[in-house]
């Protein structure tokens, strides 16, 4: 039988070394989607995802399993994304970076738009477009859309109220619709 | 139905957005899809949401970080049985051996051999060997064991001895490779902050390096320009030239 979460945190507690090793396991894939896609650079986010579990693993003790283990280590992981973010310097970003982060449109790729695009052109746009999006919205989506937690999950991890997190989501959409309308035709 | 304007009745974006991803009650639910029967605009936001989000679903991931972090928690609590390995793995050989020979009169001592240096050397008396005599022996009656014996019980000593100076010696070699896996894992731990960095300096430095390289591109195409907008306007003025003639 397979053993549940706080069951493999008691366990790591007790002194048996390994069985943290469970919940990375468990784990990793889910924070590694969230932290790429936050971040949207794939090292800095391989990065995120190891800073996550090293201090999930140091502050287990202060777990007290009043909430799922899944959301007390998303929140870490989203804290440690946007100490991340708020750290990046403006001026270590490139032009395309900057314009996105700044809110402007993204440039449609117009030799991209042919009736052969290919899925890993919508991705870079994807990616692109969630990038330019505050992050406060982003990580709803994120949540939401690749993490598939619920609406009162999401509040529970952002620690903000249900229909906070709904308009957030419904701002997110609207301003992505905008800014992947010239992918409509192509898709 | 609406001729594609919102309207106030339009105000329902968290409904809307609960039923887009099945999350809206049933009076939530009745509510979207009786507007969405009257309201063409908020239909088409829907469908164009639902469009967002298949392109959303395009972005999945490739690989997985390694993730390592058992190897941190030999630094943070070490546990009696580790503290008492690092202080074995430092112990040098020769009180290892001592330990061994120390560990072999205790087995002796528990076997019940009498060790005695006398005029005819060193004799052993073991009530082992004299299994059917008196258990307390006679005071005085100090019984010699064969010269055979004494070899065999000196081999078996010797055996033993090797035979834990080996085991340690083993266990020596078994703990300073762990302690070595161990300290590489924390040397990688300790770095990968540094490392971090780096890597993130790096792409920083490569994303500089493609914003100056499309920048020189671009200017590269103006010249380019340029150049094609002269060539094509010469022939131009060549005819008109040699109109003129």
């Amino acid at each position: 039988m397979e053993l549940s979460d706080i069951q493999i945190i008691e366990r790591t507690l007790g002194g048996e070394t390994d069985a943290f090793n469970l919940l990375v396991r468990r784990w990793e894939r889910q924070i590694y989607g969230l932290t790429l896609r936050m971040l949207g650079r794939d090292e800095e986010a391989k990065d995120a995802t190891q800073e996550t579990f090293l201090s999930a693993y140091r502050n287990l003790s202060k777990f007290r399993g009043e909430a799922k283990f899944s959301s007390w280590i998303y929140r870490i992981a989203l804290n440690i994304c946007n100490t991340r973010l708020r750290s990046r310097a403006k001026f270590t970003l490139s032009l395309d970076e900057q314009r996105e982060m700044s809110g402007f449109e993204l440039a449609a790729d117009t030799d991209d738009l042919g009736s052969g695009i290919q899925q890993e052109q919508i991705t870079r746009h994807v990616r692109r477009a969630l990038q330019g999006l505050p992050p406060e919205m982003r990580q709803v989506i994120i949540m939401k859309e690749y993490e598939g937690l619920k609406f009162s999950e999401i509040a529970e991890v952002l620690g903000i109220p249900i229909s906070t997190v709904k308009t957030r989501m419904y701002t997110g959409l609207s301003e992505l619709r905008k800014r992947l309308s010239h992918l409509r035709e192509a898709v | 139905m609406s001729n594609g304007q919102k309207t106030p009745e339009c105000n329902m974006h968290e409904a809307l957005v609960s039923y887009l991803y099945n999350e809206a009650t049933a009076d939530e639910r009745v509510s979207v899809e009786g507007h969405l029967t009257r309201c063409a605009a908020c239909k088409e936001e829907l469908n164009s949401f639902e469009r967002v989000r298949g392109m959303l679903q395009q972005w999945q991931l490739d690989d997985l970080p390694v993730v390592r972090v058992v190897a941190e928690r030999a630094s943070i609590d070490r546990s009696l049985l580790t503290v008492l390995k690092e202080l074995l793995s430092v112990t040098p050989i020769w009180a290892k051996a001592l330990g061994a020979v120390a560990m072999s009169v205790l087995v002796l001592a528990v076997l019940g051999t009498d060790v005695r240096v006398g005029k005819d050397g060193v004799s052993f008396h073991a009530d082992l060997f004299r299994r059917g005599q008196a258990a307390s022996p006679v005071a005085g009656s100090n019984v010699e064991l064969p010269t055979a014996n004494i070899e065999q019980v000196r081999a078996e000593v010797k055996g033993l001895v090797n035979q834990l100076i080996a085991e340690s010696e083993r266990q020596q070699r078994d703990d300073l490779k762990a302690q070595l896996v161990s300290l590489e894992s924390q040397l990688n731990n300790m770095h990968s902050a540094d490392l971090s960095k780096l890597a993130t300096r790096i792409q920083e430095q490569q994303a500089r390096l493609r914003t100056i390289e499309r920048d020189i591109d671009r200017r590269e195409g103006l010249d380019l320009t340029d150049i094609l907008f002269s060539e094509v306007s010469r022939p131009g003025e060549r005819s008109t030239t040699g109109g003129s003639d």
